[in-house]
């Protein structure tokens, strides 16, 4: 188990902290730049309409 | 012209600001020369009058700022002794960590001019290191994510819990797997002394990444 930041327990131990929430995955900012590509090619089809 | 000492309020903030400002440009560009996201999202900007990468995605750009907020309390009391990025393949295990090693040296009196032109031009090398960090370093296997760790001590950690609560954004502590890799290869890549701080950059590599 992780330990949690626990303050009232505080001494000069020395800690190794990471957040508890994960970076998008790599799959997920695929999607995302997929998508955006799609947009941004039917934004210039209706400029050239 | 400005002169700062270590007793102003400020000066802690000044330093912690610019070693963030640093670290969001570093964190990107590490992202980018190491492949951990595709490369469309990344844009070429000027940082440091130098060329670099930054994401333009919105939820990875939250991300970096969001854990960058709650390392700044550290840094400004000089508490975070390292900052490091760790690159790990799909079985969550270390391939690579960024090491930035930091500390605030003693310090009586410094020029404002001094602390912008001279630390800017430090820094500049950093990012130049890493920008071509890639030659030194094997290929990191596919699927690879990463996170941030700050190496600190447990009675600093009381200055990042009102920033915790205000970002939505808790940390705790890293597991051992997270913190310590076998028999890594080390690669220095860049040390600066200046008034305000000092830090040196290495790589620890995985002698097996696949």
């Amino acid at each position: 188990g992780r330990a949690e930041l626990d303050p009232s327990s505080a001494s000069d131990k020395k800690v190794v902290l990471l957040p508890c929430k994960n970076p998008p995955s790599r799959q997920r900012v695929q999607l995302w730049l997929e998508a955006r590509k799609q947009y941004e090619s039917l934004q210039r089809g209706r400029r050239r309409e | 012209m400005t002169t700062l000492t270590r007793q102003d309020l400020n000066f802690g903030q000044v330093v912690a600001d610019i070693l963030c400002e640093f670290l969001e440009v570093a964190i990107h560009l590490i992202l980018y020369v190491r492949e951990v996201y595709p490369s469309g999202i990344f844009q070429k900007r000027k940082k440091y009058n130098v060329p670099v990468q930054m994401s333009c995605h919105p939820e990875l750009n939250q991300y970096i700022q969001d854990t960058l907020h709650c390392v700044k309390p550290l840094i400004e009391k000089n508490d975070a002794e390292k900052v490091v990025v760790v690159i790990m393949d799909k079985e969550h295990h270390p391939v690579e960590r960024f090491v930035f090693e930091m500390s605030q040296p003693p310090l009586l009196s410094i020029s404002s001019d001094t602390l912008l032109s001279h630390v800017e031009q430090l820094l500049r090398a950093f990012i130049l290191k890493i920008s071509v960090c890639d030659a030194v370093l094997n290929n990191n296997p596919p699927g690879c994510s990463f996170t941030v760790l700050v190496h600190t001590r447990d009675a600093a950690t009381r200055n990042m819990e009102k920033i915790q609560v205000i970002k939505d954004f808790p940390w705790i502590v890293a597991d051992e797997q997270e913190v310590h890799m076998q028999e890594p290869r080390l690669i220095p890549l860049k040390t600066m002394t200046s008034d305000i701080v000092k830090m040196q950059l290495y790589v620890e590599e995985r002698a097996q990444k696949t």
